[in-house]
């Protein structure tokens, strides 16, 4: 076991170096001179000099690996720099953020959670009937609907229509439901049918032909012979969906107004907020990597099998 | 402890319920707590206020800080913070009577000392040296507790005009500053005063002691709604009461007619910011030649792109500024759109050929560079010019690039054919004219709508150093100039479009894109 995390843990270390390189070089190949934009919101109008000045004093003018180096060296310390749009402290403003993306990946994993079981096992329990062909209908629909639609349509649902939830802020648990269920439709509609067809295979498994002539109902060999044995790849499919939920955000969050690292991210890409971009970018990937860690480690713990191969 | 799968469900589903009731509960309950206050969209935060800085959305500080002189309707210089003016000695000279019994919401007296203070924090400044009474001061003296003098090096062109800017012009609490004269807090002499504000809503209240009229409600909220749609929603859930203006949360024709169709009032006004199309003929050799220019520029189909795109809010142009601009000049109907006289000019300069015609075995293609963030919609508007040109053999390839690109792009000149807005008022017409026409002044930001230091230039600096019946005059030359060399394309006047419910009554139009219209509404509760 030990020898399982302490390699997951150099892989992920490798993973992160290698991709906030990749999102370094992305960023200053974007075109555009981020230091007019700069110079001209702290004075309407920019003159050559003073644009020149302000490269020099966000160190656009240093090579690019002294940028990279002096970039990291900082933020493995915690310091992120300031923010050149709004001349902010980038660790407050993420640790101001954070929680906000949190509650909407936390809410949307619990709901994607209950929706993937419950349609999954509609479909089991009734297979190539109606309730399984809802449950499949239900889950392509999901699956190919931009998050962007869904959200309106919530929206337009909800807050316009029965005017029952506040369609935009971050006002307390009445206000999380629609941005949760929006960012759970799509990792929804993915692990419904993770579960569906893991119970599909397992229930063709000679061992559930045994516990049928035990005179076992169908509705028990689910529950409690199959459920278990869908568990790790329904835990490894979830945290690969939790994980590509922080992309979600990033349309999710401005679409409700919350003002979490989706749409600190979004702002920053838009004013080519170098600061901002890489933050975000790196607790983006550290997010994705722990969760797909925690996430192996859960399967190593539900799956004896995979904890006898690290034995 | 186990829990059984049944029991469980059915606790979660309660959850469920009793958080949407909850929802429907807190929903009348904020729906009563709206008494009294005005919720106006906002499309990001309102940022740092400080009047000397760009960062903050014009219309939060308007709010609180006045100017020496209002901007009204077409272009007339109202008294403000002062009540009376002189402008002598060529226009060298500015001698300003205050406002007295007029004190900043903190408590301080606005005063003489207090006008110095603020003006010296600008005027003079390189930073501010776009504005003409930055670059041209001199000295300024107190003569009294309400009075005071402005020297000039020379005179200052549209000097009251420039007083009524929102930034850096206005007047702040000389003890909203730290020991080292930097930005406190926003404390200002206008009827708002801020009670909070974080990355989701500025929320003001009246200030008690203000000198002028205080508005009927109580409250104004600044929801931070940075989706377009999004505002939208909110308007029609009730959530907001008014969204709207270029600057704050601009609405688009598409949205407005939605608005409107869903039984919004939807106040439109004409707008003083036009959208104009520039030719560089730097890049593009083609455009070297006038007729080629004009070509372009009669076929576009103006009226088409004002009914079709902006779904008849805007009005097609045919001159650089609005008559709702002083000093705009003769007005002209916009070119009618005709395809045979522009294919005719075309073949006269000797491109030929079909579908795409050439000149020298070389192709008539030109690149349109487009920002839709920039100017919203200007894609769609690109992808009809597209249509057009290829109807008269002119392959014209769409480019578009986002706010950073585009900034960079247009001072470097890469681009062929590329959209421009004026700046409206209160800076037009000269501030478009010096920015972004006059070869001599380097703006920095935006790049040029067209320069020809030869002949442009002379006629732009004897507009702007003409005084009194000589303005009119001196400045329709240039406006001649360049109708004459088909130097520019105007395309439509940019509507300003506003949306508020019924509980918003007495809504007009602000004079500026760059005011918060709150002063005439009454709420109906």
């Amino acid at each position: 076991m030990f020898h399982f995390i302490s390699k997951r843990l150099k892989h992920s270390l490798v993973l992160l170096f290698l991709a906030s390189l990749v999102c370094f070089t992305l960023v200053v190949s974007a075109p555009g001179n981020v230091a007019v934009l700069i110079a001209e919101l702290r004075g309407a109008v920019a003159t050559p000099g003073y644009v020149e000045q302000v490269a020099e004093e966000i160190g656009l003018n240093k090579p690019l690996l002294m940028r990279y180096v002096d970039w990291l060296g900082d933020a493995v310390r915690g310091n992120f720099g300031i923010s050149y749009r709004t001349g902010q402290d980038v660790s407050a403003d993420l640790a101001a953020r954070m929680s906000v993306t949190g509650i909407l990946i936390a809410g949307g994993a619990v709901i994607a959670i209950l929706l993937s079981l419950a349609l999954g096992f509609l479909g089991a329990l009734w297979p190539y009937r109606v309730p399984d062909r809802v449950s499949r209908g239900l889950a392509l629909l999901g699956a190919s609907t931009p998050t962007f639609f869904v959200g309106a349509l919530m929206i337009y649902g909800f807050s316009v229509h029965f005017q029952l939830l506040p369609s935009f802020g971050f006002n307390g648990p009445q206000s999380w439901i629609l941005p949760w269920l929006t960012v759970s439709v799509l990792p929804a509609a993915v692990l419904s049918r993770v579960v569906r067809v893991g119970l599909e295979e397992t229930m063709a498994s000679p061992f559930v032909l045994t516990a049928k002539s035990k005179g076992l109902g169908r509705t028990a060999i689910l529950f409690r012979d199959a459920l278990p044995n869908i568990t790790p790849i329904f835990i490894n499919a979830l945290g690969t969906q939790v994980g590509l939920m922080t992309a979600t955000a990033i349309i999710v969050e401005p679409l409700f107004a919350w003002q979490g690292l989706g749409d600190y991210f979004l702002a920053g890409v838009r004013f080519r907020d170098f600061m901002v971009v890489q933050a975000c970018l790196l607790i983006f990937l550290t997010f994705f990597i722990l969760v797909n860690l925690i996430a192996d480690l859960a399967v190593l713990l539900t799956d004896p099998r995979i904890r006898r191969q690290w034995s | 402890m186990s829990v059984k799968r049944r029991t469980f469900l059915q606790g979660t589903a309660g959850a469920i319920g009793l958080a949407m009731a909850q929802g429907a509960l807190s929903k009348i309950v904020y729906a009563q707590g709206a008494a009294g206050t005005l919720r106006v969209a906002i499309a990001k935060p309102a940022g740092n206020l400080d009047p000397q800085s760009h960062y903050a959305i014009w219309a939060i500080q308007d709010l609180m800080f006045e100017p020496l002189v209002k901007y009204g309707k077409g272009g007339q210089i109202e008294p403000c913070l002062a009540t009376d003016w002189k402008i002598e000695d060529g226009g060298k000279t500015l001698h300003l009577t205050l406002r007295e019994g007029v004190k900043f919401q903190d408590g301080t007296k606005f005063d003489a000392a207090a006008c110095k203070w603020n003006l010296e924090r600008w005027m003079g400044i390189d930073q501010f040296s776009w504005m003409n009474c930055s670059k041209h001061f001199q000295s300024l003296e107190v003569v009294d507790d309400y009075h005071i003098t402005v020297h000039f090096k020379e005179p200052v062109l549209a000097l009251m005009q420039e007083l009524s800017y929102t930034r850096p012009t206005r007047f702040l609490s000389p003890k909203s500053v730290d020991a080292d004269g930097k930005f406190k807090e926003p404390v200002g002499t206008g009827p708002w005063v801020q009670i909070s504000a974080d990355d989701t809503q500025s929320v003001f209240e009246h200030y008690d002691g203000y000198w002028g009229d205080k508005p009927t409600y109580e409250r104004l909220e600044a929801k931070v709604i940075p989706d377009a749609r999004s505002r939208v929603a909110a308007l029609r859930a009730g959530e907001i009461d008014l969204v709207g203006g270029f600057w704050i949360a601009p609405l688009t024709p598409e949205e407005g007619k939605q608005l409107e169709a869903a039984g919004f009032n939807v106040v439109v006004d004409p707008g003083n910011v036009t959208l104009v199309m520039a030719f560089n003929p730097d890049r593009a050799e083609p455009l070297k030649d006038p007729q080629v220019r004009k070509a372009v520029s009669i076929g576009i189909d103006r009226p088409a792109i004002s009914k079709v795109l902006y779904h008849g809010y805007a009005k097609p142009a045919g001159n650089m500024f609005s008559a709702a601009l002083p000093y705009a000049g003769k007005q002209f109907d916009a070119p009618v759109r005709d395809a045979a006289a522009a294919s005719a000019l075309l073949e006269k300069a000797g491109w030929t050929g079909s579908p795409i015609r050439s000149k020298d075995g070389k192709p008539l293609t030109l690149e349109l560079v487009v920002s839709p963030d920039a100017v919203p919609g200007s894609r769609v508007i690109a992808e009809v010019i597209q249509s057009e040109m290829k109807e008269i053999g002119i392959d014209l390839v769409i480019r578009s690039v986002d706010h950073a690109s585009k900034h960079t792009d247009m001072l470097e000149q890469k681009y062929d054919l590329g959209f421009f807005l004026t700046y409206g008022a209160p800076y037009d017409p000269f501030g478009s004219l010096v920015a972004l026409c006059l070869s001599t002044f380097k703006n920095d930001v935006e790049g040029k709508l067209v320069t020809d230091p030869v002949n442009l230039d002379p006629l732009i600096n004897a507009a702007t150093a003409a005084t009194g019946d000589q303005i009119q005059p001196t400045i329709q030359k240039v406006y001649d100039w360049l109708r004459d060399n088909d130097a520019i394309a105007p395309l439509v006047y940019v509507p300003s479009i506003w949306a508020h419910s019924k509980r918003v009554q007495g809504f007009t139009s602000p004079v500026t894109e760059y005011d918060m219209p709150y002063e005439n509404i009454v709420l109906a509760e």
